[in-house]
């Protein structure tokens, strides 16, 4: 299975390696650290968990197993918090750049997804409808002729 | 938030229901100038100048210039006029919600709970605001006003609205941004009492070219009546000091500490104020990320069609300039020398 990012009701930047995402339908908004945020781009580009594993194996210092199961859970928590989805698109070929693996391997820290949500009163304070497919309503000409 | 596709129809009877309230009385014109841009305000009726202007008083300028915008501003119960076609929905919506349409060149909102309507449109730069009885705006409105075309149209000119507080002096100063309940408006407020001048407490304007630069939206800050004590310099400018069981109290700074307004400034830093319970005032830096976490979410939900573009612009000026927690200690007055202490070793590290 591969994996997409939930636009567009989902929005993200990437500042200095860690991602602030937005979940515009729910209310709620996550950071992302520097590891996660390395798996957050790698979804930009509609991998697999073996595309994933395969590219983080290239950097940390930590068997694929221990990668795998720490990017399974992840992708596990964005999956439930509706901010990536299975991507039916893409076709089955990995469109990641193959690699090869550092002689500096960095240490390995499971990637941790922060939620906050104390925007959700908002949504529900100010909620935002939609025009309905009459669009904006109109007035006879006769009301205008006081 | 949904963007919206709909037709569009409104532009004749918005037009003919503001014409029709300006044969009932003269149109009152004032103009302002926010982040550059002269903005001409048409009041059509009376009634709403004194719910709006306030809140501009600093940015007031005489007439003359040639207007960029020109927002036609009216209301229906004072006049009697016919008012331009508005959605029927439900009158017990909650007080904030919004009804959004958008075409090719116009977009506009309609807030059920103040009876209030907003409409841009771009390819003409005129809008209009209605509202059904100015008696009926709530405080936050006449705070904030027209900030939804505010937030439209000057987007179309390269800035960006964003939810923070700014204080600073003409050499530079700093957004104050954090979720409500953070220390925002009350650090904002009490630089009334410094050499800091004052920006806004809740909304300001920014542009990043060619450099970062707050513009100022409002002269008004609002206090919860349990800060007053802290604040007590406040007390005698409250505008609505017989209403503080029910709203937040409002002061126009123009009108009571006038020299301690400022147009805009260049931005120099991004602080996020916290209540720690700590006894001394202090700042300490902050990751770019946790400054843009501060920032973007509550203006993307606050201002409705914020997406994804207002996220990489807010991204772009907090890459720009550098990230602070503020501490609050127990006293609110060390807020200040806090503050300009820290915009003195931001000039000294650039000089």
């Amino acid at each position: 299975m591969r994996y997409r990012v939930n636009h567009p009701q989902v929005i993200n930047e990437m500042i200095d390696g860690e991602a602030i995402i937005i979940n515009l339908v729910s209310g709620s908004y996550y950071t992302l650290d520097s590891l996660g945020g390395e798996v957050w781009e790698l979804l930009e580009k509609s991998p697999s968990v073996d595309d994933i594993v395969t590219q983080l194996s290239f950097r940390y210092d930590a068997s694929d197993d221990v990668i795998r199961s720490a990017v399974e859970n992840l992708l596990e928590q964005l999956s439930r918090e509706q901010l990536i989805a299975p991507d039916d698109i893409s076709g089955a070929a990995s469109s990641l750049p193959s690699g090869s693996r550092s002689a500096q391997l960095l240490p390995f820290r499971a990637p941790r997804l922060e939620k906050f949500t104390d925007m959700q009163d908002l949504i529900l304070l100010d909620p935002v409808h939609e025009v309905d497919s009459r669009g904006w309503p109109h007035a006879s000409a006769d009301a205008y002729s006081n | 938030m949904q963007q919206i596709s709909a037709p569009f129809a409104g532009v004749r009877e918005l037009a003919a229901s503001y014409w029709n309230a300006t044969e009932l009385g003269p149109v009152d014109t004032h103009c302002v100038r926010i982040g550059g841009h002269v903005i001409e305000l048409r009041f059509g009726t009376p009634g709403l100048v004194k719910c709006i202007m306030p809140a501009f008083a600093h940015l007031r300028i005489g007439p003359g210039l040639a207007s960029e915008l020109v927002v036609d501003i009216w209301d229906s119960a004072s006049t009697g006029a016919c008012p331009p076609p508005i959605f029927d929905v439900d009158r017990d919506a909650p007080a904030g919600a919004f009804y959004f349409f958008e075409d090719e060149s116009m977009r506009g909102v309609f807030q059920p709970g103040m009876r209030a309507l907003s409409a841009v449109d771009f390819a003409t730069d005129h809008a209009w605001y209605f509202v059904e009885d100015p008696a009926a705006l709530p405080y936050w409105e006449r705070a904030a006003p027209i900030r939804q075309i505010l937030h439209w149209w000057m987007g179309s000119r390269g800035h960006q609205q964003v939810h923070s507080g700014a204080v600073g002096t003409p050499d530079g100063g700093v957004l104050l941004v954090g979720k409500g309940g953070s220390g925002k408006s009350t650090s904002a407020l009490v630089s009334l009492n410094s050499e800091l001048r004052y920006a806004g407490d809740d909304y300001t304007m920014v542009s990043l070219s060619p450099e970062p630069t707050v513009h100022s939206l409002y002269s008004s800050g609002k206090v919860h009546a349990e800060n007053l004590t802290r604040l007590p310099h406040l007390v005698p400018a409250l505008s609505n000091a017989g209403e503080l069981a029910t709203e937040k109290g409002v002061v126009f700074v123009d009108q009571h500490f006038p020299d301690r307004m400022i147009e805009g400034f260049p931005l120099r830093a991004i602080v996020m104020p916290t209540i720690t319970g700590r006894t001394r005032t202090r700042v300490r830096s902050a990751s770019r990320a946790a400054a843009l976490a501060a920032l973007a979410p509550s203006t993307v939900f606050q201002l409705h069609t914020a997406g994804s573009k207002a996220l990489e612009y807010m991204a772009r000026l907090v890459r720009d300039v550098p990230a602070y927690v503020l501490e609050l200690g127990a006293n609110v007055s060390d807020t200040p020398p806090v503050l300009l202490e820290l915009l003195d070793d931001l000039k000294g590290a650039a000089s």
